[in-house]
């Protein structure tokens, strides 16, 4: 079934054409986006399957011989990937119909919409395929480019500011990446991952090292591995829903998939267990304590992003095939749990307006099926068992205990740190989102605004000008957003009760957007139902990975190498 | 009793509707759930006594070692009563105890029974990992229980901070498991229990699991979370707070204690936190005035003696334990529920407002005294053989140490220690009964509203229970004994009476009674203690000044990441860059010495020299126009040294790259201000340049060292023979382009159609597709005459211009030029598989020439150049690339693959045709597509948005005059 590999990059592209040709259809063009992605979903199954059973499938584009064209190989990894990305971007697409349906227009013009996200899933697809590191390149280029549009829909300066922060450091990052290639290239003379593999082995190991360093920075500020991270968290949260949702997804789990590859197929000998085991202990914590500190539910769910990247380094770091099952486990979780929880944010926007944590209070009351849908994935996020967001930091656990090393035991007490301090920002957010009235959420605007950081010594924390209210402190932000709250004439910025009180609310939900959401986190937890298969197979997936030789053979002849 | 489980699943899935259809007397139906695990534990018992276990196991995720697997013992038939048993008894109760408005109810119904179900799971499983599963569980549904009443600040508080406690303590455990299991090989209990492994792992694993059940049990310096936690409606305090939930931790030290009670650690941890919780609890419930505050400081206290009675490990204290954790349920689940009635009759829980409530309910009065006596040990109730086999168990312990290794001054402080924490129980339970019930002078009678027989059923029922259990002690001991025999037997007989005859048992009991009633007797001077005596520093207080620390360490760290500047954001991986890959590229110079051509010519050398030369001057400049240009002469520099090494193609593209990309760029620089902003030179500026060079240094290195490494031939070798024989061409580069590699090319140029989406987007924000507006449409141009009218023009567009910005020459030029500039990209396009040229460098010519047009007669010549919308000519462009790749698979092919075909046609003559053709007709539609897309958003968009400004302007200033 060799011919499936390119489909799914090459439908989405001719699906890209057809959305832009069908500029003025838009039914049409829903049905074909739709259909596409399905088929998607139906195409990496297949792979999924016949990977398992037959072992990896290769196709040479244009049939040329080997090693002069370009590989694309659907293995264990990259179907089971592939798997996951087709059934979230097919979600996304579906919710964000229903968005459009309803005549949000101006927040995700879907002719713009629809050709761009297309574009950014045959490049995520193609991420997963590429047998050839500058066709790495190229799926890089396809989703970054893509994601640089997504990100600025609309033009609103708050979404140029952040793209403008987003896009001049994937630029660097893909220059940094070219840098790589080029390198690579100039050492080897090849670009094909799995004559890569042959001949890296063959290089002085002082040189082998300077590549492997130079990929894997060009990986870590994709993936958003602490201090590369920093980025971040100030260009997802402003996009629209459904695009921060696929972005929090997909994006940075391009990246750790990226690492994972290069890693175990070009450089097995090097594992830099130490230095990767600390990146991650940094990325969970500075992540977190990120997510801490935020007093807007997407801005937290951001940095929640950051910090469980560390989880799936960690993984990365132990090097072993324990270490590399969670890891892939964990970024099948956690995709789907991260899109989950934005495309959740999308409805808890519709519903109250807004996602900052000031204005919000009392969805559970007022939209139990949204609390509901909040709730589950949030308590999954913070890995409460049986989901797998538990199984996938259990067994992540489990293979740093085998390993037994400081560094490993340093991550495991701060990957736990990690869950508690994810249980607590997300409890804080159900407590003031979902279970304080909208009353005392406008009370507290209120005394906020009222507040001034300099009037005293008892308002204020001494620190940063945050002053104190109940549990929580406030920055001179929280303040500037209460103030635009209760001024009359600015009518941007309201909170929930104000909205509630002026029959703005909406109260009813676009099914297709509900429908969606919740589709995913069904899937989510069927994670869990099948987590004894889906672990088997990512067991079987890191063995192929500490195999290099393995792919090599799957992929070259006896005479190409 | 995976179908039990499920069962209580599906009831709490359900709950919401069936309470929404039925009322709050669905509750009493859904009591029958956990009524049936009652059942099925009762079934067992004869099994269950002849030490028989009941086993299910159902694989799930082996990787793991985490599967199904339940087991049933006789400690697991304990504590399925007690779980499954007051929890069927408290739905009862709480369809009496909700009114009908309660509106919370449907969402109180599914998160009780899920949290049943949770519980019996918890104890019934016989795995550690699915253990903690059912742990945490409970941890969440005691949080959603806690948050019963959301409105309140307090109830939120508390159930977040119970969250966070507990799950504190549950990851340790998670921790502590996992390194047991390790250690073991298997988390199945019973096989660890048979062969508990051991060494330092192992002691550190057993201390991490029994931090998870001291936080779980609210033993100091958890303790706090359970106060707070009665902000909780009284059924959940009654189930979670005082018969089920908390009891999980000492459970968990009962369920461990065969295997790993003598583990270094165990009894000193247990024993000190356990005695110390029993005297602060006791010590803090008497100066409480809120009944229900008063029973959870008991609760508190009683948790910390079941924990040091089932530590101990010997057979009777084991023994003692477990009929102790069973009477202690009864007897605060009664009490509990009483305080419940209480409060919905009288309207307060507060003793100090309660007068004479033993006078108007008599019978509820009757059911607590029976329950409180319970809880003193007064006999013949089912608290005092408990609390009396516990004392004779320590005793013996103090005495003999009966295998435990704590006799000694250790047990006798123990024994001390339990004898006044069990004081103090004889003494808050006289408080509790006496502020509930007794006619106090100084406050007036309470209003007693009766309350119903269903109402008061359950409690009633348990208090009966404890009195029975007190005569069932030879029954209790045969169903117990099997657990207790996994300790070693003592010196004395273990065995659960009334009547132990005299002892010290019996003496100590009568201690413990004789000096609480002395307490209660002498409360003024209690209280006068207590006063005097106030912890400053509570275990309460620590909690919320670590969250405060947690608060700010959260906001410094992220003041100091998160920077919002793109410079430092860049620095910073920039300074990455260095640290890393540079270091190591010195480290492999160091190793190896590179070999360096330094170039092979002098050419390269001028060049070079002048690109480096344009770099730094962009770098310098302060007019944006100045850097444009120069960048794009570090662009023709590079096109230069494409020729200098022989690549024509390469470098004729590159030409026409950066002669479009300047053009664009002016287009953009109209809407940009002249110059860039004034940048003082500080500090910062030299770090940067610092690192700009350490950067630079690094990549020249990289590559010196990478180019010098080469060994092995580059695949490019390759190209030349095959490029010929396989795709048909003798232009290597355009070969490469549309088919060795046109998968990348298929990728880059959907990355050109997503470039060119988003600039559209972001000048035109609300769509795709352009309108095409032709000079006809203009109702009247700038000279005043309509379109259509008047003599021919060059270029009929242009008459949309102010004749200022017209150029008559120009425009002749363009119209003499255009179509053969469009005939020349075309030759191009055909000619390009074997001569300079292809569908890349085509596009992009006949994307010139469009240029020209729109310079030459602005927006409407373009429209009237080119009336297609880009949007679809770009689609249609990417359609015929992807789709020419997808052909092949319809014939068999490989994507992509292309097929040599030789037509002979009439007028032509033989013609040597590559399907490659196609893609590259594909790509060449695009690039016009995008030049078109361009001019129209940057050109086009812009000119309408400076009309429409200078159009307001106008007006604006028209106004004001």
């Amino acid at each position: 079934m060799t011919w499936l590999v390119p489909l799914p990059v090459a439908l989405p592209l001719l699906g890209a054409g057809l959305a832009l040709v069908l500029g003025r259809r838009p039914l049409l063009r829903w049905v074909m986006s739709t259909a596409v992605l399905t088929t998607n979903v139906g195409i990496a199954a297949a792979l999924l399957w016949e990977t398992d059973r037959n072992g990896p499938q290769v196709v040479w584009i244009g049939a040329w011989s080997q090693p002069l064209g370009i590989s694309l190989v659907a293995d264990r990894v990259a179907s089971l990937m592939l798997l996951v990305s087709a059934v979230v971007t097919l979600a996304v697409l579906v919710y964000s119909i229903g968005q459009g349906m309803t005549g949000d227009e101006r927040d995700t013009p879907l002719t713009i919409y629809h050709p761009t996200f297309l574009v950014l899933s045959a490049g995520v697809s193609n991420a997963f395929l590429a047998g050839d590191l500058f066709n790495l390149f190229v799926s890089f280029e396809m989703l970054l480019f893509a994601s640089y549009v997504l990100l600025t829909l609309g033009g609103t300066s708050a979404r140029i500011r952040a793209g403008t922060i987003y896009v001049v450091v994937n630029v660097v990052s893909s220059a940094l990446f070219l840098i790589s290639v080029a390198a690579v290239y100039a050492a080897t003379g090849s670009l094909n991952l799995a004559q890569l593999s042959l001949r890296i082995a063959e290089l002085p190991d002082p040189l082998a090292l300077v590549l492997q360093l130079l990929l894997l920075t060009t990986f870590s500020i994709k993936a958003a591995v602490f201090p590369l991270s920093f980025w971040l968290p100030d260009s997802y949260p402003t996009a629209p829903a459904p695009v921060t949702a696929v972005f929090a997804g997909l994006l940075t789990k391009v990246g750790v998939y990226a690492i994972i590859r290069t890693q175990t197929l070009l450089f097995p000998d090097s594992p830099l267990t130490g230095p990767l085991l600390w990146a991650a202990l940094f990325t969970l914590l500075a992540g977190i304590l990120g997510a801490v500190a935020q007093s807007d539910i997407k801005r937290m769910l951001s940095f929640t992003l950051v910090s469980h990247i560390g989880y799936m380094v960690f993984g990365v770091g132990l090097g072993t095939a324990a270490g590399y099952s969670g890891a892939i486990f964990y970024v099948t979780h956690h995709i789907t749990i991260q899109t989950t929880l934005f495309l959740v944010l999308g409805l808890v926007e519709r519903q109250g307006g807004s996602t900052s944590l000031i204005k919000l209070g009392g969805l559970a009351g007022l939209a139990p099926v949204v609390g509901v849908l909040f709730f589950v994935p949030a308590m999954n996020l913070a890995g409460i068992p049986p989901m797998s967001g538990f199984l996938g930091k259990a067994s992540l656990v489990e293979a740093a205990i085998r390993v037994g090393t400081v560094p490993a035991y340093a991550v495991v007490a701060g990957g736990m740190l990690t869950s508690l301090l994810t249980l607590y920002a997300v409890g804080r957010t159900w407590n003031l989102a979902f279970w304080r009235t909208p009353e005392e959420a406008h009370e507290m605007i209120r005394e906020l605004s009222d507040r001034n950081p300099l009037s005293g010594p008892d308002d204020v924390v001494p620190y940063r000008d945050r002053v104190r209210i109940g549990a929580g402190t406030y920055g001179v932000h929280d303040q500037v957003e209460a103030r635009s709250v209760l001024d009359e004439e600015d009518d941007t910025s309201r909170d929930l009760f104000q909205l509630t009180e002026q029959g703005l609310r909406p109260t009813r939900l676009p099914r297709t957007m509900v429908g969606a959401t919740a589709g995913l986190a069904v899937f989510s937890l069927g994670l869990t139902v099948v987590a004894g298969a889906l672990f088997g197979y990512t067991g079987r997936a890191a063995d192929d990975l500490l195999d290099p030789g393995r792919y090599v053979s799957s992929v070259l002849t006896q005479e190409a190498r | 009793m995976l179908a039990l489980l499920l069962a209580h699943l599906v009831a709490a899935v359900g709950a919401p509707a069936l309470v929404r259809a039925f009322g709050r007397w669905a509750l009493s139906l859904l009591a029958l759930v956990p009524g049936a695990a009652v059942v099925w534990s009762l079934a067992s018992t004869g099994p269950v006594t002849g030490a028989a276990v009941r086993t299910e196991v159902v694989s799930w995720v082996p990787a793991l070692g985490l599967d199904l697997a339940f087991a049933m013992g006789s400690l697991q038939w304990v504590m399925v009563l007690v779980v499954a048993g007051i929890g069927a008894t408290v739905l009862v109760y709480s369809a009496w105890y909700f009114a009908d408005d309660e509106t919370r109810l449907p969402a109180f119904a599914g998160h009780f029974v899920a949290f049943a179900g949770a519980m019996l799971g918890l104890v019934l499983a016989d795995n550690l990992l699915l253990l903690y599963v059912f742990w945490e569980l409970t941890t969440v549904f005691s949080y959603l229980l806690i948050g019963h009443d959301p409105t309140r600040r307090a109830s939120r508080v508390a159930a977040l901070q119970a969250l966070v406690v507990t799950t504190f303590g549950g990851l340790a455990m998670l921790v502590g498991i996992l390194v047991t299991g390790a250690q073991a090989g298997t988390f199945r209990i019973r096989e660890l229990l048979a062969h508990p492994p051991s060494g330092p792992a192992v002691t550190v694993a057993v201390v991490l699991m029994l931090l998870g059940a001291m936080s779980k049990s609210a033993i100091v310096p958890f303790h706090f979370w359970l106060p707070a936690a009665m902000a909780a409606p009284t059924p959940v305090s009654t189930y979670l707070h005082a018969a089920s939930m908390v009891k999980a931790g000492v459970y968990l030290v009962a369920l461990l204690g065969p295997g790993f009670s003598q583990v270094p650690g165990w009894h000193g941890l247990l024993l000190t936190l356990g005695l110390s919780t029993m005297l602060l609890g006791g010590w803090r419930a008497l100066r409480q005035f809120d009944l229900k505050l008063l029973l959870a400081y008991g609760t508190v206290s009683q948790l910390g003696f079941l924990l040091v009675v089932v530590a101990v490990g010997t057979r009777a204290a084991a023994l003692a334990g477990l009929a102790m954790l069973a009477a202690h349920a009864l007897f605060k689940a009664t009490l509990f529920m009483v305080v419940g009635i209480v409060d919905r009759r009288t309207g307060t829980r507060d003793l100090r407002k309660l007068s004479g409530v033993g006078r108007s309910a008599p019978v509820l009065a009757g059911t607590a005294l029976v329950a409180g006596a319970s809880m003193a040990g007064i006999p013949p109730l089912a608290g005092f053989v408990a609390k009396e086999s516990a004392l004779g168990a320590l005793f013996d312990v103090a005495g003999e140490g009966d295998g435990s290794g704590i006799a000694g001054p250790a047990g006798w402080l123990i024994v001390v220690g339990v004898v006044l924490g069990s004081a103090l129980t004889v003494a808050y339970t006289s408080r509790f009964l006496w502020g509930a019930f007794a006619v106090k002078a100084t406050v007036s009678r309470s209003r007693v509203a009766p309350a119903p027989v269903g109402f008061l059923a359950a409690p009633v029922l348990f208090a009966g229970s404890s009195v029975v259990l007190g005569f069932l002690g030879h029954a209790e001991t045969a169903v117990l004994m099997p657990y207790a025999e996994g300790f070693r037997a003592g010196g004395s007989p273990s065995e659960l009476t009334l009547w132990h005859g005299f002892g010290p048992a019996l003496a100590l009991s009568a201690v413990s009674l004789g000096l609480g009633l002395l307490l209660s007797w002498q409360h003024g001077a209690v209280t006068a203690l207590q006063c005097a005596v106030i912890w400053r520093r509570s275990a309460e207080h620590a909690y919320v000044r670590l969250i405060h620390l947690l608060d700010r360490a959260a906001v410094e760290v992220t003041g100091l990441t998160q920077r919002g500047s793109v410079s430092t954001y860049l620095g910073v991986i920039l300074v990455v860059v260095v640290l890393f890959p540079g270091s190591a590229m010195v480290a492999a110079a160091v190793d190896g010495s590179p070999r360096v051509i330094p170039w092979d010519n002098v050419g390269q050398v001028v060049v070079a020299a002048i690109v480096v030369i344009a770099a730094v001057l962009t770098v310098r400049s302060r007019r944006r126009l100045k850097a444009v240009v120069l960048v794009g002469v570090t662009g023709y520099g590079t096109a230069m040294l494409f020729l200098l090494h022989g690549a024509p193609d390469l470098a004729l593209t590159q030409v026409l790259v950066e002669t479009v990309t300047l053009v664009v760029f002016v287009l953009v620089l109209r809407r940009l201000p002249e110059y860039f902003s004034d940048r003082p030179l500080t500090r910062g500026r030299y770090w940067r340049m610092a690192i700009g060079a350490l950067v630079a240094a690094t990549v020249s290195g990289v590559m010196v060292l990478a180019t010098g490494a080469r060994t092995a031939a580059p695949v490019s070798t390759g190209f030349p023979r095959e490029a010929v024989s396989f795709g048909g061409g003798r232009n290597i580069v355009n070969v490469t382009l549309v088919d060795i590699r046109a998968w990348d090319t298929m990728g880059e140029i959907a990355v050109l159609v997503a470039a060119a989406t988003g600039v559209a987007s972001l000048v035109f924000l609300r769509t795709r597709v352009s309108t095409i507006s032709r000079i006809q449409d203009i109702v009247a141009l700038p000279t005043g005459r309509r379109p259509g009218h008047g003599r021919p023009v060059w270029l009929a567009g242009g008459r949309a211009l102010t004749p200022e910005h017209r150029s008559i020459i120009f425009e002749v030029v363009t119209r003499l030029v255009f179509y053969p500039i469009v005939v020349f990209s075309l030759y191009l396009l055909f000619s390009g598989h074997n001569n300079p040229g292809g569908g890349f460098a085509a596009g992009l010519v006949t994307g010139l020439a469009l240029m020209v047009r729109y310079l030459a007669g602005g927006r409407y010549e373009l429209d009237e150049a080119a009336p297609v919308d880009a949007g679809a000519l770009m689609g249609v462009g990417l359609c015929v690339a992807a789709g020419s790749g997808l052909v092949p698979l319809a014939f068999g092919g490989a994507v992509l693959q292309s097929a040599v075909v030789d037509l002979h046609l009439p007028v032509l003559g033989t013609v040597h045709l590559v399907t490659s053709l196609f893609f590259d007709v594909g790509v060449y539609l695009l690039v016009v597509g995008l030049v078109l897309d361009l001019l129209r958003s940057l050109g086009s968009g812009i000119d309408r948005h400076l009309a429409r400004e200078s159009a307001g302007r106008v007006a604006e200033t028209g106004e004001t005059a």
